[in-house]
């Protein structure tokens, strides 16, 4: 097991070693140029060259590569070009609201999506088995800023219940906190809710219909008994693989959730930075992200061995 | 009742966040990236500069210059000596005085990069202090536009920074945001990316003539302005309903929206607004030759033009003076032939005397800027309804930015039209304004080149009266039409949408948000 979790984790590094080269010559050779977004629409090109040539742009691409990399190494993720700050002070004021958004998301597509799986499949064909493959078809099509604007104009807009955008930082108020994330949460937890509910529900059929809960109901084991104890655990696999990737996915949906509802997390730090052509800040939250990608697949298949005691590494 | 405490109970924990303290005025803007207004042209960073600094001249909304940070001022006998004296009770933020030597070196700074503190710099043989209140700026030869040039807001402001600040080199940025203006920078509660602060400068002491665009006294009125970088428009829109932010640049499709809102109001702040205009890249085919620039002057049609890239035809206008509809330059002369604009016919036969041989005509297309990219695939359907072999070219603006750089051949990465637009009002400044600038290589993106406009241009900061400056406008606009340096698309305003409690908006030449002066009422 020590071997393999080893291995795992210099893959992990290989992995961001080459997104980190292609990031990095995906930015150089895209067209867009910082210093003509930091010298604005009316500058004048030499007002440009001047910028260049003092963010050491023109210094020729593999010698800038290997200042890149040896800041890396030395762990110094650089300073973002329009901030004028270092890029992992930028990175943890944003990790909050992000961390934030994704728990509270989490916590609601596996409590909804694993509850309404069950109870779907356990009473399959009837009402609320065909409220689930509405609510999947529904979380599946309608893309989040939708469900986003609808959000904020029935409870914001119209009711005056919960704020349209923002965000207030957990030591500002647990309440504050909370009913800004709430539409946020809604509206990126609805898709994955029916993802994890459809796999729960496919999954939780495949084992009600074995053998052995059968002869377990036969035994007049109690319907909690076998969904709960014979029939989740066995269904647990390809769950948890579904939690995981749904994790993994999480990462590009807050991105458009923290658009729509204006919260400064980590996916508006990449989008104004790829808006901007702040080269640091974008090779440092995807080297970051495809690291934290790949353990959370670790993490996904250590969890296996708890669930089934015949996975071995 | 049970119910309805239910009901009411969201809305109660949400008056605990709202903002209703009524000397804040919360704003959605773009995203302030860059705080020196040297090192940046961008409207925000001006605006910014505007917040936290002052400046020595500023244009009223006549357009002409008054004293801000000056006190006494005058012209030695043979005009090539300007004293300046600064006016009493100007304090930097961090507790100093300002001084001329803060003047000289921001002066000096500022001159490396706007062409009319270049111009300022080319003529003088020394800026100096002669005290702690009083510069001189001696000249080689008499330059009467001098007030105007330190009082221009056509190019950048002349914002003063402390001596130690505007001793760093043009291109390094300034980060201290400690100015001498009526607002602080509150460093503290800055969230890059996210949102920024301004407190009230309780110390600062406004002059005593109203406030008039940037002149005048510049009192504040509110203790807090923060400014919410709110990337989604709709959002936005929603939480100026809400009453989550006071102040919004409302896209145009949002003006029925905001009009049908009985706590909203649309509001013109920049009267002038904006012109907009394409560029043609005169060093390569086929716009190196007159007469295909002349075929663009024929083609557009400015009112369709317009009512594609800004809708409401309340808010825009056809413009045919190289300096605009409304400035002191103003004239018609050498308009009639193409007054009239969309004349394919004419257009086709203009390049046909050109020689155009079917090269292909790349239009560069910001997607990221609605108005200017609804502009483009008009115009190149326009190009392609008379036989030029015209392509798009789309990236967001960033890469346009880049590319309009590239003076080569298309095949080569280069371009050969693009779409922008600039303030109304600095269309009347040829000595600020890089756009109207015919000097080859030199000038801005496009590289018109004509001598004899240039030779006219020169002679604008020399000439005493205002007469005398109409006269020659009308010979440099008799010039600029022939050649077509540029091709005018026309002119529009965007009105703001704010909310109804928050009054007293200047209206300022260019649209700068000026923060003196605005005021907000209890909801």
């Amino acid at each position: 097991m020590a071997g393999y979790i080893l291995r795992r984790i210099v893959s992990t590094i290989a992995v961001m070693a080459m997104v980190g080269i292609f990031v990095f010559l995906l930015l150089r050779l895209a067209p867009g140029d910082p210093a003509a977004m930091i010298a604005g629409r009316s500058a004048t090109a030499q007002m440009i060259a001047g910028i260049r040539d003092q963010l050491g742009l023109n210094d020729p691409m593999p010698v800038q590569f290997i200042r890149w990399v040896r800041d890396m190494l030395s762990g110094d993720f650089g300073t973002s070009i329009f901030a004028r700050r270092p890029v992992l002070d930028l990175i943890s004021q944003r990790l909050e609201p992000t961390v934030s958004l994704s728990i509270l998301t989490m916590m609601l597509s596996v409590s909804v999506g694993v509850s309404f799986g069950i109870v779907a499949a356990w009473r399959t064909g009837g009402p609320v088995d065909r409220l689930l493959t509405a609510f999947s078809a529904l979380g599946y099509s309608v893309p989040v800023f939708v469900i986003g604007y609808f959000l904020i104009y029935f409870f914001a807009i119209r009711m005056h219940w919960l704020p349209v955008q923002g965000y207030v930082p957990i030591a500002s108020g647990l309440v504050p906190w909370f009913m800004h994330l709430i539409l946020p949460t809604l509206a990126l937890g609805l898709g994955f809710s029916a993802f994890i509910a459809r796999v729960t529900r496919a999954s939780m059929l495949e084992v009600l219909s074995e053998d052995y809960v059968r002869t377990a109901a036969a035994k007049g084991a109690s319907s909690y008994s076998i969904l709960f104890h014979h029939a989740l655990k066995n269904a647990g696999v390809p769950i948890l693989t579904v939690i995981g990737i749904s994790f993994a996915y999480l990462i590009g949906g807050v991105v458009l959730t923290e658009t729509v509802f204006n919260i400064p997390g980590i996916g508006r730090l990449v989008v104004d930075a790829i808006n901007n052509r702040d080269y640091p800040i974008i090779q440092s939250v995807l080297i970051l992200t495809s690291g934290l990608y790949v353990l959370i697949n670790l993490a996904v298949d250590l969890a296996y061995t708890l669930i089934d005691p015949r996975i071995r590494y | 009742m049970a119910a309805g405490t239910a009901l009411s109970f969201p809305s109660m924990l949400r008056a605990q966040t709202s903002p209703e303290d009524a000397r804040t005025v919360r704003m959605a803007k773009e995203d302030l990236r860059i705080f020196d207004p040297v090192a940046s042209t961008a409207n925000i960073t001006q605006e910014h500069g505007l917040a936290i600094y002052d400046t020595l001249f500023a244009l009223d909304s006549k357009l002409t210059p008054q004293p801000q940070m000056i006190g006494k001022w005058g012209v030695s006998d043979d005009k090539k000596t300007y004293t300046f004296e600064l006016r009493d009770g100007l304090g930097w933020h961090d507790g100093g005085f300002v001084t001329a030597a803060d003047c000289v070196a921001s002066i000096r700074r500022w001159g490396q990069v706007d062409a009319g503190g270049q111009l300022i710099l080319a003529r003088a043989k020394d800026i100096s202090k002669k005290d702690d209140k009083t510069f001189t700026i001696a000249l080689k030869e008499p330059l009467g536009l001098l007030p105007d040039i330190l009082a221009s807001a056509s190019g950048q402001f002349l914002f003063i920074m402390r001596e130690q600040d505007a001793n760093r080199p043009a291109t390094e940025q300034v980060t201290a945001n400690i100015g001498s203006g009526p607002f602080r920078f509150n460093a503290a509660l800055a969230k890059p990316g996210s949102s920024v602060t301004y407190d009230r400068n309780e110390k600062y002491v406004p002059r005593k003539e109203a406030p008039s665009a940037y002149a005048g006294g510049k009192i504040a009125k509110v203790d807090r302005v923060i400014w919410n970088n709110i990337a989604d428009q709709q959002t936005a829109f929603a939480a100026l309903q809400a009453g989550e932010i006071d102040f919004f640049q409302v896209p145009a499709d949002l003006y029925p929206a905001v009009e049908s809102d009985p706590n909203l109001d649309l509001q013109v702040v920049n009267k002038s607004g904006n012109v907009a205009f394409v560029r043609m890249n005169c060093l390569q085919k086929p716009f190196d030759n007159i007469k295909a620039r002349q075929a663009i002057l024929n083609l557009i049609d400015q009112e369709a033009m317009l009512r594609a890239m800004y809708g409401d035809p309340k808010y825009i206008r056809t413009v045919t003076s190289m300096f605009g509809n409304d400035t002191p330059a103003s004239n018609d002369e050498n308009t009639a032939w193409f007054k009239k604009g969309g004349d394919p016919e004419k257009a086709k036969q203009l390049f046909k005397e050109a020689g155009y041989a079917g090269e292909k005509v790349v239009i560069l297309q910001p997607t990221d800027w609605a108005s200017v990219s609804n502009g483009c695939q008009v115009l190149a359907s326009a190009l392609r309804n008379i036989g030029v072999n015209a392509e798009l070219a789309p990236s967001d603006w960033g890469g346009v930015a880049t590319r309009r750089s590239n003076k080569g051949p298309v095949e080569d990465g280069g371009w050969s039209m693009f779409l922008s637009d600039w303030p109304e009002f600095a269309m009347g400044d040829p000595i600020s304004n890089v756009l109207l600038a015919a000097n080859g290589e030199k000038a801005w993106y496009g590289w018109p080149k004509n001598d004899e406009y240039e030779a006219l241009r020169a002679k604008w900061a020399n000439v005493a009266t205002s007469e005398e400056r109409k006269a020659l406008a009308r010979k440099m606009q008799r010039i600029w039409w022939d050649f077509a340096g540029f091709v005018l698309i026309g002119q529009s305003v965007g009105p703001i949408a704010h909310r109804k409690t928050l009054t007293g908006l200047l209206d300022t030449p260019g649209g700068y948000l000026a923060m003196w002066n605005m005021q907000k009422a209890s909801a």
